[in-house]
């Protein structure tokens, strides 16, 4: 029994050591009792070290195992629990524990023994086991098992059917890809036609880019230049609104060239429209570009997407298929692997196509090669950007995908040689010519072992980038049009300007020439009026005349208003600076009101400061006009009371004195709201002032435009019905310089008779009148119709004055004037008669070297006082000083005339001359002497013929050069050499006069 | 003609009134450069200066005594450049000296008197113009006789 026992034990132990699961056994604590060889095998401890460790130490999750271990407590078993060994050299075994507790006789329980089966490595010696065992049941069970197949079969025939669906189900789907792939190849060749355009336009920027940079700088510079020019033009466009809006009333010319500009400003502006909608379209264009991009993108996805879902479905399909087969062949024996395997590819598969979905997803194409230089790989990019299927491609030369084949082999070169590359630019052709550039990327790929496999190069199409250059350079282009566009329209409205400017010119040119041409007619008119009124009449006729002369005088003032106004825009409006006596201009002035005045039954009240300087440098003639506008201003609106003029001394220092002139009146006043107006061209108070106190509302605009450029003011002060106050406020220079005396006006003296008077003046009316007034006065008349004849009677009789018309044929009044005094040297008297009187005209009047000047209409006691002034002036002149002159030309032997002709009287010159003479003459006359009392005759020869010239340089009368050239020739033929000494004495007589009187010239040049 | 154009003169005459006179009325004529020398020498020393026409007093020994005459003066010129012309001028109006002054190869002979000036200026027109045709004629016959120019 014992025995038996022993052997049993002995057997179940061998069993045990058999088993190829290990068998474990541990006390309650866990820890190892015993263990059999499976166990050394799986862990690789041995038994001695295993013996008394802790169970759990050996797998991997000893938590788990822990938990297996208190299961196996807590239930008494536990039954296939899954956990892994961890062999001493790190292998891991899967295993599935069983197992239960055992217990001693008592039933106390004394551990556990568990068995760990390898699943991987033994489960078929448990299968076969369990196949043993079960083998009748199996037997019995596999009859059903080919029932449950045949259904199975069927189930699979159900399922062949449904994938058949599946499979024409993708040749639809197919189909469709198809038609997009055309529909993309559509937008190829589209894409196609852009970049052929972007190519050539790509060449077009190489040599567009140097220009631009010019063209740039030349934009900049001029958009510097416009920016000056359009500050210049603003201004000059404002200038230009402020004319127009002053001249609208007067001259159309200037509404045209407002049109004008306002039609180039809206041509302008339509321009800038045109301009905005072109940007929007090109935004618009864009967008829509863009739109179609993504489209295509998402086209492209959808595809790639599709492939790889077909793609699948043909793996899944292929593997089930062979699932099936081998099911067919193995499923008795291994189902349960079967599945697993199936799982393990599926997951393989999964990872590999997660990678692959990454790479097809790239636009940027991929290409892998290998060390040859062929394809071996690459995505959908690269097929798209070819234009050739993946299969064409694969095996293919890389190269050959490229317009320069050599430089893509150099890519591929050294991306072997440095490992990657990286931007390097390419241009890929497709297979139907399309080139699309692009920049490689690339590195090596290697094996495990570090071997190189081939080359990953990744092409980035940039396209896009290009297409945006070239729609910077055609924004470029579009605002260099604008530019353009902008510059013309500038021309146009300089043009505009010009066109104003000159239009202004020709209006003030024609003013100026109308009022000149009425100006004639109506000295006439007036003329005669007045000889008229100085006839018998009755009292009617007397009555209408004065009306004729009225009238004509108000037209007169009106012409030269309207002239002046033309002056002062034309800019021509000139201030003298003369000197003269305020208090006796001022006198005058008034003087002329009298009539009127009376007349009117008004009063008139002076007020003169004393204090003002009695000469003062300044403009008489313009500070006639102002005080004559406004006192006649102050006449013509006063019905009753009094005028009072006031001067009044305001400042003074050592070299100016300001004065505020006053003209108040008790007339009808100035309502306030005009009174801002009334200094404006053609404005009066009210219209209805024009209507009953007629006048054109120019006074008071050209009293301001005479008072302003003198830096005067003017202002006013009214109330209607109580009277107005003009003041004007003028600085005048201090001077020591005497006053020409200012010719007082005579009344007409019946004892001057006998003054013989020539008119040098070219149209009838006017000399039929000048012959009338000097009549009246009791002169002799003679008349001249031109400067030609005048010095033609001139040279024939003998004048004591001369009246002289500026403007005539053949020669005008300055030509005769310079001619009477310089070829005539004649002093006589002459009196410009002048319409225009300006300031240049009166300049040259003096500069001709005439005496005075009239303006026209001629006011007749004015002339009777100038020529019976000038000519008293010279008769009693003459008295005073002829024993002076008479003296002085007995002493005087020289003059000036020559010199002052040929050096046109530049006093440098003339004094250069002067110098030279009294330089040469003294040596020459001690010469001549000597050679007198030493006899040389040769000598005196030449040194009286040096003297010759010297002798009409300086004035001396030619009686004694030609007593030189008698000593000349004495001394030649040296006879008569008795005469030569008292020639000699002469000639040295006057010459040492001569040389006082220079000295004097000379002194008297300097000092000027 | 100078390079700026400008006809040079040199005017030569020991009266320096007459010879400012000279000066000053060809102030009025911007196309002439005056350089004035009151003896004949120093005008002979300042030829290098290159006049394009020499007026010359007749004259110039009249207080110096041993002072180059104008006879003198215009042989030297004549002799150290025989293209330049010269246009004797004198007090003298004897025909004579006049032709003797041409038959020492002066251009013309003037007497100083009121219109001498204006003559003077008729003078130097006719020297500048003959100039003119003498240069065109040399540019001809230059062309004609070497083609190749």
């Amino acid at each position: 029994m014992e025995r038996t026992k022993l052997h049993e034990s002995l057997y179940a132990s061998s069993l045990i050591e058999a088993s190829l699961d290990p068998l474990i056994a541990f006390n309650t604590e866990g820890i190892i009792t015993d263990m059999n060889q499976a166990k050394v095998n799986i862990t690789g401890v041995e038994r001695e070290k295993l013996i008394g460790t802790n169970f759990f130490e050996y797998f991997t999750e000893p938590q788990k195992a822990l938990e297996v271990y208190q299961e196996v407590f807590a239930k008494g078993f536990v039954t296939d629990s899954p956990l892994t060994f961890r062999h001493k050299n790190g292998r891991l075994t899967d295993v599935l524990f069983n197992g239960s507790v055992y217990k001693d006789a008592k039933g106390k329980v004394l551990g556990a023994v568990v068995v760990a089966r390898d699943i991987a490595e033994q489960k078929w010696a448990t299968e076969l086991r369990a196949a043993n065992k079960e083998l009748a049941f199996q037997n019995d069970e596999k009859e059903k098992r080919a029932a449950e197949l045949i259904l199975a079969n069927k189930e699979l025939v159900f399922q062949n059917e449904e994938k058949e669906k599946r499979a024409a189900e993708l040749i639809l789907a197919n189909h469709e890809l198809i038609f997009q792939n055309e529909e993309k190849e559509k937008r190829a060749a589209e894409l196609i036609l852009a970049n052929k355009e972007l190519i050539f336009q790509n060449e077009e920027k190489g040599k567009r880019a140097a220009e631009l940079i010019i063209a740039d700088k030349e934009l900049i510079y001029q958009n510097e230049e416009k920016g000056k020019r359009a500050a210049e033009l603003i201004i000059a466009d404002k200038e230009l609104i402020y004319q127009n809006k002053e001249k609208e009333k007067r001259a159309a010319e200037l509404i045209i060239a407002d049109k004008e500009l306002v039609y180039q400003n809206t041509e302008k502006e339509k321009r800038a429209a045109e301009l905005a909608i072109a940007d929007k379209e090109l935004v618009y264009q864009t967008k829509e570009k863009e739109k179609r991009a993504a489209e295509l993108i998402i086209a492209d996805k959808e595809l790639v997407y599709q492939n790889k879902e077909k793609e699948k479905r043909a793996a899944e399909l292929i593997i089930a298929a062979k699932e099936l087969i081998f099911q067919n062949e193995e499923k008795e024996r291994r189902e349960i692997a079967n599945i697993e395997l199936e799982k393990f590819s599926y997951s393989l598969k999964l990872a590999s196509q997660y990678s692959l979905s990454l790479i097809e997803a790239s636009l940027d194409p991929l290409i892998t090669i290998s060390p040859e230089g062929k394809i071996t790989d690459m995505n959908h990019a690269t097929v798209n950007i070819t234009g050739l299927s993946r299969d064409k491609l694969t095996g293919t030369d890389f190269f050959d995908y490229f317009t320069n084949p050599q430089k893509a082999r150099e890519v591929y070169q050294e991306v072997f040689a440095n490992g990657s590359v990286a931007d390097y630019p390419l241009t890929v052709r497709h297979m139907d010519g399309k080139l699309t550039d692009v920049l490689f990327n690339g590195s090596v790929y290697k094996d495990d072992r570090g071997n190189v496999l081939g080359v990953v190069v990744v092409a980035r199409d940039i396209t896009d980038q290009k297409r945006i250059a070239t729609e910077l350079t055609e924004a470029i282009v579009f605002a260099e049009l604008a530019t353009q566009l902008a510059e013309e329209a500038k021309i146009k409205a300089e043009n505009a300007t010009r066109i104003a400017e000159n239009a202004v010119k020709a209006k003030q040119q024609f003013l100026s020439n109308m009022s000149h041409e009425i100006r004639t007619p109506m000295n006439a008119i007036i003329g005669f009026t007045k000889v008229l009124l100085k006839t018998d009449l009755s009292a009617k006729q007397k009555e209408y005349l004065t009306s004729i002369k009225m009238s004509g005088d108000a037209l007169i003032v009106l012409i030269n208003d309207i002239l002046d106004l033309a002056k002062v825009d034309a800019g021509k409006m000139t201030f003298e600076q003369i000197p003269f006596k305020l208090s006796l201009s001022i006198a005058a002035m008034l003087h002329l009101f009298d009539s009127k005045i009376q007349e009117k039954n008004l009063k008139l009240v002076k007020e003169y400061d004393d204090r003002i300087p009695e000469v003062l440098l300044g403009d008489p003639v313009r500070l006639h006009q102002i005080i004559l506008n406004l006192v006649s201003n102050a006449v013509k609106f006063t019905s009753k009371g009094k005028i009072s003029v006031s001067i009044k001394l305001l400042s003074e220092d050592d070299k100016k004195v300001t004065i505020q002139f006053s003209i108040s009146d008790t007339g009808i006043g100035i309502a306030k709201d005009k009174i801002d107006k009334i200094f404006e061209n053609f404005q009066q108070a009210s219209s209805d002032t024009s209507r009953l106190y007629g006048g054109t509302g120019l006074g008071l605009a050209i009293v301001k435009q005479l008072v302003e450029p003198q830096s005067g003011t003017i202002s006013v002060k009214s109330k209607v019905d109580v009277g107005s106050t003009f003041s004007f406020i003028l600085p005048f220079q201090k001077t020591n310089a005497d006053v020409a005396i200012a010719p007082e006006l005579v009344e007409l003296d019946p004892g001057i008779k006998n003054i013989k008077v020539l008119v040098v003046e070219d149209i009838a009316l006017n000399q039929l009148l000048m012959r009338t007034l000097l009549d009246d006065f009791g002169f002799e008349c003679d008349i001249a119709t031109n400067g030609k004849i005048a010095i033609e009677m001139l040279e024939a009789k003998s004048y004591d004055i001369i009246l002289m018309d500026l403007q005539m044929p053949e020669m005008n009044g300055f030509e005769t004037t310079a001619y009477i005094r310089h070829t005539m040297n004649s002093l006589i008297p002459i009196i410009a008669l002048t319409a225009d009187v300006t300031t240049a005209d009166l300049a040259k009047c003096k500069a001709v070297g005439m005496n005075d000047y009239i303006a026209k209409p001629v006011d007749d006691r004015l002339l009777y006082s100038k020529i019976v002034a000038f000519v008293k002036k010279t008769i009693p002149l003459n008295d005073h000083s002829v024993i002076l002159n008479t003296e002085n030309k007995k002493l005087k032997c020289t003059n000036m005339d020559f010199l002052k002709k040929h050096t046109k009287s530049n006093q440098a010159l003339m004094t250069e001359m002067i110098s030279l003479y009294l330089e040469q003459t003294p040596p020459l006359i001690k010469t001549m002497n000597q050679c007198l009392s030493s006899e040389d005759w040769k000598l005196l020869y030449s040194t009286v013929h040096k003297l010759i010239p010297s002798f009409s340089i300086v004035g001396i009368s030619a009686d004694f050069e030609n007593m030189a050239k008698k000593v000349q020739e004495y001394a030649g033929t040296q006879q008569q050499t008795d005469k030569i000494h008292k020639l000699v004495q002469q000639l040295e007589s006057v010459c040492n006069q001569a040389c006082v009187e220079l000295e004097e010239e000379f002194n008297l040049i300097k000092n000027t | 003609m100078n390079s700026n154009n400008k006809v040079k003169l040199f005017v030569v005459d020991d009266d320096i009134i007459y010879l400012k006179l000279i000066e000053i009325e060809f102030l009025q004529y911007p196309g002439f450069k005056l350089e004035t020398y009151a003896t004949g020498e120093i005008c002979i020393e300042n030829l290098s200066h290159e006049p394009d026409i020499i007026i010359l007093d007749y004259h110039l020994d009249g207080i110096e005594k041993h002072a180059m005459n104008g006879i003198q003066t215009l042989d030297k010129i004549k002799e150290i450049n025989p293209f330049i012309p010269v246009v004797m001028l004198s007090s003298q109006d004897k025909i004579e000296v006049a032709i003797n002054c041409l038959h020492h190869k002066a251009f013309d002979y003037i007497v100083k008197s009121e219109t001498a000036f204006i003559r003077l200026q008729k003078v130097i027109a006719s020297i500048i113009h003959t100039r003119k045709i003498e240069e065109s004629l040399e540019w001809y016959m230059e062309r004609r006789y070497n083609p190749s120019h």
